[in-house]
Protein backbone atom coordinates (compact mmCIF):
# COMPACT_ATOMS: atom_id res chain seq x y z
CA UNK A 1 0.00 0.00 0.00
CA UNK A 2 2.72 2.40 0.90
CA UNK A 3 4.73 1.45 -1.97
CA UNK A 4 1.90 2.37 -4.14
CA UNK A 5 1.68 5.51 -2.93
CA UNK A 6 4.69 6.55 -3.18
CA UNK A 7 4.68 5.40 -7.35
CA UNK A 8 1.61 7.68 -7.57
CA UNK A 9 3.23 10.44 -6.00
CA UNK A 10 6.22 9.72 -8.16
CA UNK A 11 4.13 9.98 -11.30
CA UNK A 12 2.75 12.82 -10.07
CA UNK A 13 6.03 14.66 -9.86
CA UNK A 14 7.34 13.53 -13.51
CA UNK A 15 4.07 14.59 -14.89
CA UNK A 16 4.31 17.74 -13.38
CA UNK A 17 6.46 20.27 -15.26
CA UNK A 18 4.67 18.75 -19.02
CA UNK A 19 1.71 19.23 -17.76
CA UNK A 20 2.45 22.74 -16.57
CA UNK A 21 3.77 23.60 -19.42
CA UNK A 22 1.07 22.65 -21.85
CA UNK A 23 -1.46 24.44 -19.67
CA UNK A 24 0.40 27.59 -18.53
CA UNK A 25 2.44 28.36 -21.85
CA UNK A 26 -0.44 26.61 -24.47
CA UNK A 27 -4.00 26.03 -23.64
CA UNK A 28 -4.03 28.99 -21.47
CA UNK A 29 -2.50 31.52 -24.25
CA UNK A 30 -4.76 29.78 -26.97
CA UNK A 31 -8.24 30.70 -24.61
CA UNK A 32 -6.90 34.27 -23.83
CA UNK A 33 -6.68 34.96 -28.01
CA UNK A 34 -10.02 33.73 -27.95
CA UNK A 35 -11.16 36.04 -25.85
CA UNK A 36 -9.67 38.92 -27.13
CA UNK A 37 -11.14 37.67 -30.94
CA UNK A 38 -14.31 38.91 -28.97
CA UNK A 39 -13.09 42.01 -27.44
CA UNK A 40 -13.46 45.76 -28.03
CA UNK A 41 -10.70 48.34 -29.19
CA UNK A 42 -10.16 52.05 -27.80
CA UNK A 43 -8.85 54.22 -30.78
CA UNK A 44 -5.51 54.26 -29.29
CA UNK A 45 -5.15 49.95 -29.70
CA UNK A 46 -5.48 48.90 -26.27
CA UNK A 47 -7.54 46.56 -25.52
CA UNK A 48 -11.28 46.43 -23.88
CA UNK A 49 -13.27 44.00 -22.16
CA UNK A 50 -16.27 42.96 -24.06
CA UNK A 51 -18.11 40.65 -26.36
CA UNK A 52 -18.43 41.91 -29.88
CA UNK A 53 -18.60 39.99 -33.60
CA UNK A 54 -16.90 43.24 -35.19
CA UNK A 55 -13.81 41.39 -35.33
CA UNK A 56 -14.49 38.42 -37.18
CA UNK A 57 -16.98 40.74 -39.15
CA UNK A 58 -14.58 42.81 -40.23
CA UNK A 59 -12.79 40.00 -41.95
CA UNK A 60 -15.36 38.68 -44.46
CA UNK A 61 -14.90 42.37 -45.82
CA UNK A 62 -13.12 42.98 -48.72
CA UNK A 63 -9.16 43.55 -48.11
CA UNK A 64 -9.34 40.43 -45.46
CA UNK A 65 -11.61 38.35 -47.51
CA UNK A 66 -9.08 38.73 -50.55
CA UNK A 67 -5.62 37.76 -47.96
CA UNK A 68 -7.95 35.10 -47.44
CA UNK A 69 -8.53 33.97 -50.80
CA UNK A 70 -4.59 34.32 -51.55
CA UNK A 71 -3.97 32.35 -48.53
CA UNK A 72 -6.04 29.46 -49.41
CA UNK A 73 -4.69 29.39 -53.49
CA UNK A 74 -1.34 29.94 -52.63
CA UNK A 75 -1.62 26.78 -49.87
CA UNK A 76 -3.54 24.27 -52.61
CA UNK A 77 -1.06 25.02 -55.42
CA UNK A 78 1.87 24.60 -53.13
CA UNK A 79 0.36 21.30 -52.04
CA UNK A 80 -1.07 20.21 -55.46
CA UNK A 81 2.95 20.88 -56.34
CA UNK A 82 4.64 19.50 -53.86
CA UNK A 83 2.85 16.33 -54.36
CA UNK A 84 2.64 16.31 -57.48
CA UNK A 85 6.86 16.68 -57.95
CA UNK A 86 7.11 14.29 -54.64
CA UNK A 87 5.63 11.71 -55.66
CA UNK A 88 7.32 10.90 -58.58
CA UNK A 89 10.29 11.21 -56.39
CA UNK A 90 9.43 9.16 -53.89
CA UNK A 91 8.04 6.44 -55.95
CA UNK A 92 11.82 6.86 -57.66
CA UNK A 93 13.86 6.24 -54.70
CA UNK A 94 11.71 3.90 -52.97
CA UNK A 95 11.19 1.28 -56.81
CA UNK A 96 14.09 2.41 -58.92
CA UNK A 97 17.00 3.71 -56.85
CA UNK A 98 17.91 0.54 -55.47
CA UNK A 99 21.68 0.77 -53.19
CA UNK A 100 21.65 4.78 -54.59
CA UNK A 101 17.86 5.57 -51.79
CA UNK A 102 19.72 6.24 -48.68
CA UNK A 103 22.20 8.61 -50.33
CA UNK A 104 19.07 10.31 -52.02
CA UNK A 105 17.19 10.56 -49.00
CA UNK A 106 20.09 11.91 -46.88
CA UNK A 107 20.42 14.62 -49.87
CA UNK A 108 16.84 15.26 -49.35
CA UNK A 109 17.35 16.13 -45.58
CA UNK A 110 20.66 18.03 -46.07
CA UNK A 111 18.78 21.68 -47.02
CA UNK A 112 16.58 20.53 -43.59
CA UNK A 113 19.76 21.48 -41.77
CA UNK A 114 20.47 24.49 -43.90
CA UNK A 115 18.60 27.67 -42.08
CA UNK A 116 15.65 28.18 -44.09
CA UNK A 117 16.61 31.99 -44.65
CA UNK A 118 19.36 31.12 -46.41
CA UNK A 119 17.63 28.53 -48.12
CA UNK A 120 15.47 31.61 -49.55
CA UNK A 121 18.13 34.13 -49.84
CA UNK A 122 19.73 31.55 -52.50
CA UNK A 123 16.53 31.69 -54.78
CA UNK A 124 16.63 35.55 -54.35
CA UNK A 125 19.83 35.40 -56.08
CA UNK A 126 19.20 32.91 -58.65
CA UNK A 127 15.64 34.38 -59.51
CA UNK A 128 17.17 37.98 -59.96
CA UNK A 129 16.87 40.11 -62.69
CA UNK A 130 20.96 38.86 -63.12
CA UNK A 131 20.73 36.06 -62.26
CA UNK A 132 21.57 32.27 -62.92
CA UNK A 133 18.49 31.38 -64.29
CA UNK A 134 17.38 34.84 -66.38
CA UNK A 135 21.54 34.35 -67.85
CA UNK A 136 20.61 30.77 -68.83
CA UNK A 137 17.41 31.77 -70.69
CA UNK A 138 19.49 34.48 -72.26
CA UNK A 139 21.73 32.85 -73.41
CA UNK A 140 19.49 29.47 -74.88
CA UNK A 141 17.64 31.96 -76.89
CA UNK A 142 14.24 31.79 -74.98
CA UNK A 143 13.71 34.91 -74.52
CA UNK A 144 15.30 38.14 -75.40
CA UNK A 145 16.69 40.19 -72.43
CA UNK A 146 16.09 39.32 -68.59
CA UNK A 147 12.91 39.29 -67.12
CA UNK A 148 11.76 40.17 -63.62
CA UNK A 149 10.86 37.03 -61.66
CA UNK A 150 11.17 37.93 -58.14
CA UNK A 151 8.15 39.85 -56.77
CA UNK A 152 6.26 37.68 -58.93
CA UNK A 153 3.50 35.13 -57.53
CA UNK A 154 5.83 32.25 -59.64
CA UNK A 155 8.33 33.33 -57.54
CA UNK A 156 6.83 32.98 -53.88
CA UNK A 157 5.64 29.46 -55.17
CA UNK A 158 9.25 27.99 -56.29
CA UNK A 159 10.16 29.61 -52.62
CA UNK A 160 7.01 27.47 -51.48
CA UNK A 161 7.31 24.08 -52.78
CA UNK A 162 11.37 24.50 -52.26
CA UNK A 163 10.87 24.93 -48.70
CA UNK A 164 8.06 22.14 -48.25
CA UNK A 165 8.74 19.42 -50.50
CA UNK A 166 11.14 17.00 -47.93
CA UNK A 167 7.85 17.46 -46.00
CA UNK A 168 5.68 15.75 -49.04
CA UNK A 169 8.41 12.66 -50.15
CA UNK A 170 9.21 10.85 -46.71
CA UNK A 171 5.29 10.30 -45.99
CA UNK A 172 4.75 9.51 -49.56
CA UNK A 173 8.24 7.36 -49.47
CA UNK A 174 7.22 5.50 -46.12
CA UNK A 175 4.00 4.71 -47.37
CA UNK A 176 5.40 3.58 -50.45
CA UNK A 177 8.19 1.11 -49.26
CA UNK A 178 5.93 -1.47 -47.23
CA UNK A 179 3.93 -2.02 -50.61
CA UNK A 180 4.53 -5.59 -51.42
CA UNK A 181 6.46 -5.84 -54.96
CA UNK A 182 4.20 -9.11 -55.30
CA UNK A 183 1.07 -7.42 -55.61
CA UNK A 184 2.19 -5.26 -58.44
CA UNK A 185 3.78 -8.33 -59.76
CA UNK A 186 -0.10 -9.92 -59.51
CA UNK A 187 -1.37 -6.92 -61.01
CA UNK A 188 1.28 -7.49 -64.25
CA UNK A 189 0.23 -11.00 -63.91
CA UNK A 190 -3.37 -10.57 -64.76
CA UNK A 191 -2.72 -8.83 -67.78
CA UNK A 192 -2.63 -4.97 -66.20
CA UNK A 193 -0.09 -2.42 -67.75
CA UNK A 194 1.86 -0.71 -65.94
CA UNK A 195 0.12 2.10 -65.59
CA UNK A 196 -3.55 0.18 -65.07
CA UNK A 197 -1.18 -1.37 -62.16
CA UNK A 198 -0.19 1.52 -60.82
CA UNK A 199 -3.70 3.29 -61.22
CA UNK A 200 -5.30 0.00 -59.38
CA UNK A 201 -2.67 -0.59 -56.87
CA UNK A 202 0.17 1.47 -55.72
CA UNK A 203 -1.49 4.47 -55.71
CA UNK A 204 -4.41 3.01 -53.84
CA UNK A 205 -2.13 1.52 -51.67
CA UNK A 206 0.27 4.53 -50.77
CA UNK A 207 -2.88 6.97 -50.63
CA UNK A 208 -2.48 7.55 -46.52
CA UNK A 209 1.00 8.77 -47.11
CA UNK A 210 -0.49 11.14 -49.89
CA UNK A 211 -2.85 12.47 -47.49
CA UNK A 212 0.05 12.89 -44.42
CA UNK A 213 1.69 14.62 -47.41
CA UNK A 214 -1.07 17.04 -48.30
CA UNK A 215 -1.30 17.54 -44.42
CA UNK A 216 2.27 18.50 -43.43
CA UNK A 217 2.35 20.83 -46.48
CA UNK A 218 -0.73 22.74 -46.55
CA UNK A 219 -1.42 23.13 -42.88
CA UNK A 220 2.20 24.96 -42.53
CA UNK A 221 2.09 26.61 -45.81
CA UNK A 222 -1.16 28.88 -44.80
CA UNK A 223 1.37 30.54 -41.92
CA UNK A 224 3.68 31.10 -43.56
CA UNK A 225 5.33 35.08 -43.90
CA UNK A 226 8.71 35.36 -44.89
CA UNK A 227 8.58 33.77 -47.98
CA UNK A 228 5.88 35.74 -49.56
CA UNK A 229 7.99 39.02 -48.61
CA UNK A 230 11.54 37.59 -49.70
CA UNK A 231 10.54 36.55 -53.30
CA UNK A 232 6.94 37.80 -53.64
CA UNK A 233 8.05 41.50 -53.28
CA UNK A 234 5.43 41.71 -50.06
CA UNK A 235 2.48 42.41 -52.87
CA UNK A 236 0.21 39.41 -52.43
CA UNK A 237 -0.44 39.04 -48.41
CA UNK A 238 -1.16 35.87 -46.46
CA UNK A 239 -2.83 35.00 -43.71
CA UNK A 240 0.90 34.84 -41.79
CA UNK A 241 1.49 38.45 -43.34
CA UNK A 242 -1.91 39.75 -41.99
CA UNK A 243 -1.11 38.22 -38.43
CA UNK A 244 2.82 39.87 -38.41
CA UNK A 245 1.58 43.07 -39.30
CA UNK A 246 -1.89 43.00 -37.18
CA UNK A 247 -0.36 42.59 -33.85
CA UNK A 248 3.65 43.87 -34.33
CA UNK A 249 2.88 46.81 -36.38
CA UNK A 250 -0.75 48.27 -36.52
CA UNK A 251 -1.16 46.50 -32.72
CA UNK A 252 -4.86 45.79 -33.93
CA UNK A 253 -5.01 42.78 -31.60
CA UNK A 254 -8.74 41.86 -31.49
CA UNK A 255 -8.94 41.41 -35.22
CA UNK A 256 -5.13 39.77 -34.98
CA UNK A 257 -6.71 37.14 -32.83
CA UNK A 258 -9.60 36.64 -34.78
CA UNK A 259 -7.59 36.04 -37.76
CA UNK A 260 -5.20 33.47 -35.50
CA UNK A 261 -8.72 31.85 -33.96
CA UNK A 262 -9.31 31.42 -37.53
CA UNK A 263 -6.40 30.05 -39.04
CA UNK A 264 -6.19 27.50 -36.22
CA UNK A 265 -10.06 26.75 -37.09
CA UNK A 266 -8.98 26.00 -40.57
CA UNK A 267 -5.93 23.99 -39.42
CA UNK A 268 -8.50 21.73 -37.01
CA UNK A 269 -10.52 21.36 -39.82
CA UNK A 270 -7.64 19.97 -42.50
CA UNK A 271 -6.61 17.84 -39.62
CA UNK A 272 -9.99 16.53 -39.54
CA UNK A 273 -10.87 15.96 -43.03
CA UNK A 274 -7.67 13.83 -43.40
CA UNK A 275 -8.37 11.96 -40.58
CA UNK A 276 -11.74 11.27 -42.59
CA UNK A 277 -10.14 10.59 -45.60
CA UNK A 278 -7.60 8.34 -44.34
CA UNK A 279 -10.70 5.87 -42.42
CA UNK A 280 -12.32 5.73 -45.91
CA UNK A 281 -9.09 4.72 -47.39
CA UNK A 282 -8.34 2.16 -44.87
CA UNK A 283 -12.05 0.98 -44.86
CA UNK A 284 -11.08 0.67 -48.64
CA UNK A 285 -8.71 -1.53 -48.33
CA UNK B 1 18.35 20.74 -54.31
CA UNK B 2 21.38 21.65 -53.78
CA UNK B 3 22.28 23.69 -56.64
CA UNK B 4 20.63 26.82 -54.80
CA UNK B 5 23.11 26.17 -51.97
CA UNK B 6 26.11 26.05 -53.82
CA UNK B 7 25.73 29.37 -55.72
CA UNK B 8 25.38 30.84 -52.40
CA UNK B 9 28.52 29.55 -51.20
CA UNK B 10 30.45 30.41 -54.50
CA UNK B 11 29.15 33.84 -54.46
CA UNK B 12 30.41 34.56 -51.60
CA UNK B 13 33.89 34.24 -52.04
CA UNK B 14 33.32 37.15 -54.53
CA UNK B 15 35.73 40.26 -54.84
CA UNK B 16 32.79 42.84 -56.06
CA UNK B 17 29.62 43.91 -54.27
CA UNK B 18 27.59 42.06 -56.40
CA UNK B 19 25.93 38.80 -55.87
CA UNK B 20 25.53 37.76 -59.58
CA UNK B 21 28.46 39.22 -61.18
CA UNK B 22 31.43 37.41 -60.69
CA UNK B 23 34.94 39.81 -60.15
CA UNK B 24 37.52 37.59 -58.85
CA UNK B 25 37.86 35.81 -55.90
CA UNK B 26 37.67 37.46 -51.83
CA UNK B 27 37.84 36.85 -48.51
CA UNK B 28 36.53 40.38 -47.77
CA UNK B 29 32.57 39.28 -47.27
CA UNK B 30 33.70 37.01 -44.33
CA UNK B 31 35.60 39.40 -42.72
CA UNK B 32 32.52 41.91 -42.93
CA UNK B 33 30.53 39.25 -41.20
CA UNK B 34 33.16 38.36 -38.03
CA UNK B 35 32.97 42.48 -37.38
CA UNK B 36 29.39 42.75 -37.52
CA UNK B 37 28.73 43.22 -34.15
CA UNK B 38 24.95 43.44 -35.05
CA UNK B 39 25.39 39.79 -36.72
CA UNK B 40 27.97 38.51 -33.42
CA UNK B 41 25.18 40.22 -30.72
CA UNK B 42 22.29 37.49 -32.64
CA UNK B 43 24.62 34.59 -32.75
CA UNK B 44 25.56 34.98 -28.85
CA UNK B 45 21.18 35.46 -28.48
CA UNK B 46 20.55 32.27 -30.77
CA UNK B 47 23.54 30.30 -28.77
CA UNK B 48 22.07 31.22 -25.53
CA UNK B 49 18.60 30.64 -26.70
CA UNK B 50 19.17 27.21 -28.74
CA UNK B 51 21.19 25.16 -25.55
CA UNK B 52 19.14 26.88 -22.54
CA UNK B 53 15.23 25.93 -24.64
CA UNK B 54 16.87 22.56 -25.81
CA UNK B 55 18.17 21.63 -21.97
CA UNK B 56 14.95 22.37 -20.94
CA UNK B 57 12.82 21.15 -23.82
CA UNK B 58 14.63 18.09 -23.54
CA UNK B 59 14.51 17.53 -19.40
CA UNK B 60 11.05 17.68 -19.52
CA UNK B 61 10.56 15.86 -22.65
CA UNK B 62 12.16 12.74 -21.51
CA UNK B 63 10.87 12.48 -17.78
CA UNK B 64 7.31 13.30 -19.62
CA UNK B 65 8.16 10.55 -22.22
CA UNK B 66 9.54 7.89 -19.88
CA UNK B 67 6.43 8.63 -17.36
CA UNK B 68 4.08 8.16 -20.14
CA UNK B 69 5.90 5.03 -21.52
CA UNK B 70 6.42 3.39 -18.13
CA UNK B 71 3.48 4.43 -15.63
CA UNK B 72 -0.25 3.71 -15.88
CA UNK B 73 -2.18 6.85 -14.90
CA UNK B 74 -5.38 8.63 -16.23
CA UNK B 75 -5.36 10.79 -19.25
CA UNK B 76 -2.08 8.94 -20.71
CA UNK B 77 -3.57 8.92 -24.21
CA UNK B 78 -4.34 12.53 -23.93
CA UNK B 79 -1.00 13.75 -22.98
CA UNK B 80 1.04 11.81 -24.84
CA UNK B 81 -1.29 13.63 -27.93
CA UNK B 82 -1.23 17.05 -26.38
CA UNK B 83 2.92 17.14 -25.79
CA UNK B 84 2.89 15.87 -30.00
CA UNK B 85 -0.19 19.23 -30.82
CA UNK B 86 2.43 21.80 -31.47
CA UNK B 87 3.54 19.85 -34.70
CA UNK B 88 0.17 20.41 -36.16
CA UNK B 89 -0.66 23.60 -34.78
CA UNK B 90 0.45 26.30 -36.95
CA UNK B 91 3.53 27.71 -35.05
CA UNK B 92 2.36 31.78 -35.74
CA UNK B 93 -0.92 30.96 -33.78
CA UNK B 94 1.26 29.65 -31.07
CA UNK B 95 3.60 32.79 -31.24
CA UNK B 96 0.97 35.33 -31.32
CA UNK B 97 -0.84 33.48 -28.18
CA UNK B 98 1.86 33.68 -26.03
CA UNK B 99 2.81 37.46 -27.27
CA UNK B 100 -0.97 37.98 -25.88
CA UNK B 101 -0.28 35.71 -22.76
CA UNK B 102 3.15 37.23 -21.82
CA UNK B 103 1.93 41.25 -22.35
CA UNK B 104 -1.41 40.16 -20.43
CA UNK B 105 0.48 38.60 -17.31
CA UNK B 106 2.57 42.03 -17.68
CA UNK B 107 6.06 39.71 -18.45
CA UNK B 108 8.93 41.85 -20.47
CA UNK B 109 9.99 40.00 -23.46
CA UNK B 110 13.48 38.43 -23.91
CA UNK B 111 15.62 35.44 -23.36
CA UNK B 112 12.97 33.76 -20.88
CA UNK B 113 9.99 34.49 -23.38
CA UNK B 114 12.28 33.46 -26.35
CA UNK B 115 12.87 30.17 -24.64
CA UNK B 116 9.91 29.66 -23.13
CA UNK B 117 8.91 29.79 -27.21
CA UNK B 118 11.48 27.69 -28.20
CA UNK B 119 10.83 24.75 -25.79
CA UNK B 120 6.97 24.74 -27.28
CA UNK B 121 8.47 24.30 -31.12
CA UNK B 122 10.75 21.40 -29.82
CA UNK B 123 9.10 19.35 -27.55
CA UNK B 124 7.43 17.57 -29.84
CA UNK B 125 10.60 16.22 -30.84
CA UNK B 126 12.33 15.68 -28.16
CA UNK B 127 9.19 13.63 -26.33
CA UNK B 128 8.93 11.11 -29.54
CA UNK B 129 12.16 10.60 -29.68
CA UNK B 130 12.58 9.44 -26.32
CA UNK B 131 9.69 7.98 -25.92
CA UNK B 132 10.41 5.95 -29.34
CA UNK B 133 13.24 5.10 -27.24
CA UNK B 134 12.09 4.04 -23.69
CA UNK B 135 9.13 1.70 -25.58
CA UNK B 136 11.49 -0.34 -27.21
CA UNK B 137 13.67 -1.11 -24.00
CA UNK B 138 13.54 -4.68 -22.67
CA UNK B 139 11.66 -4.94 -19.00
CA UNK B 140 13.62 -8.11 -18.20
CA UNK B 141 17.00 -6.13 -17.80
CA UNK B 142 15.12 -4.06 -15.23
CA UNK B 143 13.48 -6.86 -14.12
CA UNK B 144 17.27 -8.40 -13.72
CA UNK B 145 18.32 -5.72 -11.68
CA UNK B 146 16.20 -5.20 -9.13
CA UNK B 147 16.51 -9.22 -8.71
CA UNK B 148 20.31 -8.26 -8.40
CA UNK B 149 19.77 -6.21 -5.20
CA UNK B 150 19.73 -2.67 -6.59
CA UNK B 151 17.09 -0.27 -5.46
CA UNK B 152 14.75 1.41 -8.05
CA UNK B 153 16.85 4.40 -8.08
CA UNK B 154 20.08 2.01 -8.85
CA UNK B 155 18.08 0.28 -11.08
CA UNK B 156 17.10 3.36 -13.18
CA UNK B 157 20.40 5.15 -13.34
CA UNK B 158 22.74 2.00 -13.87
CA UNK B 159 20.38 0.04 -16.19
CA UNK B 160 17.22 2.65 -17.75
CA UNK B 161 19.02 6.12 -18.66
CA UNK B 162 22.22 4.48 -19.85
CA UNK B 163 20.02 2.87 -22.51
CA UNK B 164 18.26 5.97 -23.25
CA UNK B 165 21.03 8.67 -23.23
CA UNK B 166 22.02 7.74 -27.14
CA UNK B 167 18.06 9.27 -27.44
CA UNK B 168 18.00 11.82 -25.21
CA UNK B 169 21.51 13.26 -26.46
CA UNK B 170 19.61 13.33 -30.44
CA UNK B 171 16.07 14.45 -28.87
CA UNK B 172 18.45 17.56 -27.64
CA UNK B 173 20.94 18.33 -30.85
CA UNK B 174 17.72 18.26 -32.85
CA UNK B 175 15.73 20.68 -29.95
CA UNK B 176 18.82 23.17 -30.52
CA UNK B 177 18.56 23.07 -33.96
CA UNK B 178 15.35 24.21 -34.38
CA UNK B 179 15.51 26.66 -31.75
CA UNK B 180 18.89 28.47 -33.84
CA UNK B 181 16.91 28.46 -37.22
CA UNK B 182 13.60 29.35 -35.82
CA UNK B 183 12.74 32.82 -36.90
CA UNK B 184 8.20 32.10 -36.65
CA UNK B 185 8.19 31.78 -32.69
CA UNK B 186 11.24 34.26 -32.11
CA UNK B 187 9.30 37.15 -33.93
CA UNK B 188 6.66 37.47 -31.57
CA UNK B 189 8.60 36.57 -27.94
CA UNK B 190 12.09 38.21 -28.76
CA UNK B 191 12.52 41.80 -26.93
CA UNK B 192 14.41 44.65 -27.52
CA UNK B 193 18.29 43.75 -27.09
CA UNK B 194 17.61 39.95 -27.61
CA UNK B 195 17.42 40.14 -31.98
CA UNK B 196 18.20 36.30 -32.43
CA UNK B 197 20.64 35.44 -35.64
CA UNK B 198 17.13 34.62 -37.94
CA UNK B 199 15.63 37.82 -37.21
CA UNK B 200 18.57 39.61 -37.89
CA UNK B 201 19.15 37.95 -41.57
CA UNK B 202 15.26 38.54 -42.23
CA UNK B 203 15.95 42.49 -41.62
CA UNK B 204 18.74 42.15 -43.60
CA UNK B 205 17.24 40.47 -46.35
CA UNK B 206 14.49 42.70 -46.28
CA UNK B 207 16.81 45.79 -47.64
CA UNK B 208 18.71 43.76 -50.10
CA UNK B 209 20.52 40.66 -50.32
CA UNK B 210 24.22 41.51 -50.32
CA UNK B 211 27.37 39.34 -50.42
CA UNK B 212 27.65 39.70 -46.95
CA UNK B 213 24.64 37.53 -46.47
CA UNK B 214 25.89 34.81 -48.56
CA UNK B 215 28.85 34.91 -46.52
CA UNK B 216 27.04 34.36 -43.46
CA UNK B 217 25.13 31.86 -45.02
CA UNK B 218 28.60 30.16 -46.12
CA UNK B 219 29.43 29.90 -42.68
CA UNK B 220 26.43 28.39 -41.20
CA UNK B 221 26.37 26.00 -43.53
CA UNK B 222 29.22 24.79 -42.49
CA UNK B 223 28.81 24.57 -39.22
CA UNK B 224 25.57 22.83 -39.61
CA UNK B 225 27.69 20.02 -41.70
CA UNK B 226 30.16 20.15 -38.93
CA UNK B 227 27.58 19.40 -36.27
CA UNK B 228 26.28 17.14 -38.31
CA UNK B 229 29.29 15.02 -38.88
CA UNK B 230 30.21 15.22 -34.92
CA UNK B 231 26.42 14.00 -34.14
CA UNK B 232 26.83 11.22 -36.70
CA UNK B 233 30.38 10.31 -35.49
CA UNK B 234 29.29 10.05 -31.31
CA UNK B 235 25.55 8.66 -32.35
CA UNK B 236 26.76 5.90 -34.59
CA UNK B 237 28.81 4.66 -32.40
CA UNK B 238 26.34 4.64 -29.29
CA UNK B 239 23.96 2.82 -31.26
CA UNK B 240 25.99 -0.04 -32.15
CA UNK B 241 27.01 -0.54 -28.79
CA UNK B 242 22.92 -0.25 -27.50
CA UNK B 243 22.06 -2.96 -31.00
CA UNK B 244 25.36 -5.12 -29.29
CA UNK B 245 23.04 -6.41 -26.32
Amino acid sequence: MRRERREQLQTGLMLTPSVLLLGLFILLPLCVVFAYSFALRDPYGAVLPGFTLDNYRELVQGVYLRVLMNSFTLAAWTTALCLLIGYPVAYFIAFKAGRAAPALLLLLLIPFWINFLIRISAWVVLLGRGGLINKALVLSGVIDEPIGMLGTVGATLVGMVYAFLPLAVFPIYAALTPIDRRLMEAGADLGAGPAETFARVTLPLSLPGVLAAALFVFVPSMGVFAIPVLLGGGKDIILGNLIVQLFLEFRNIPVGAAVAILLLVFSGLGILLYMRALRRVEAMK
Amino acid sequence: MLVPIVVLIAFAFNAGKSTVVWTGFSFRWFEKVVSNRNILDALQVSLIVALASAAVSTAIGSVAAVAITRRSFPGRDLLGAALAAPLVLPEIVLGVALLVFMSFAGMILGYTTLIIGHVLVSIPFATLIVRAAASSLDPRLENAAADLGANEWQTFRMVTLPQLMPSIFTAFILSATLSFDNLVMSTFTSGVGTTTLPLRIYSMLKLGITPEINALGALMVLANVTILLLVMGRYLPLMLKTNRR
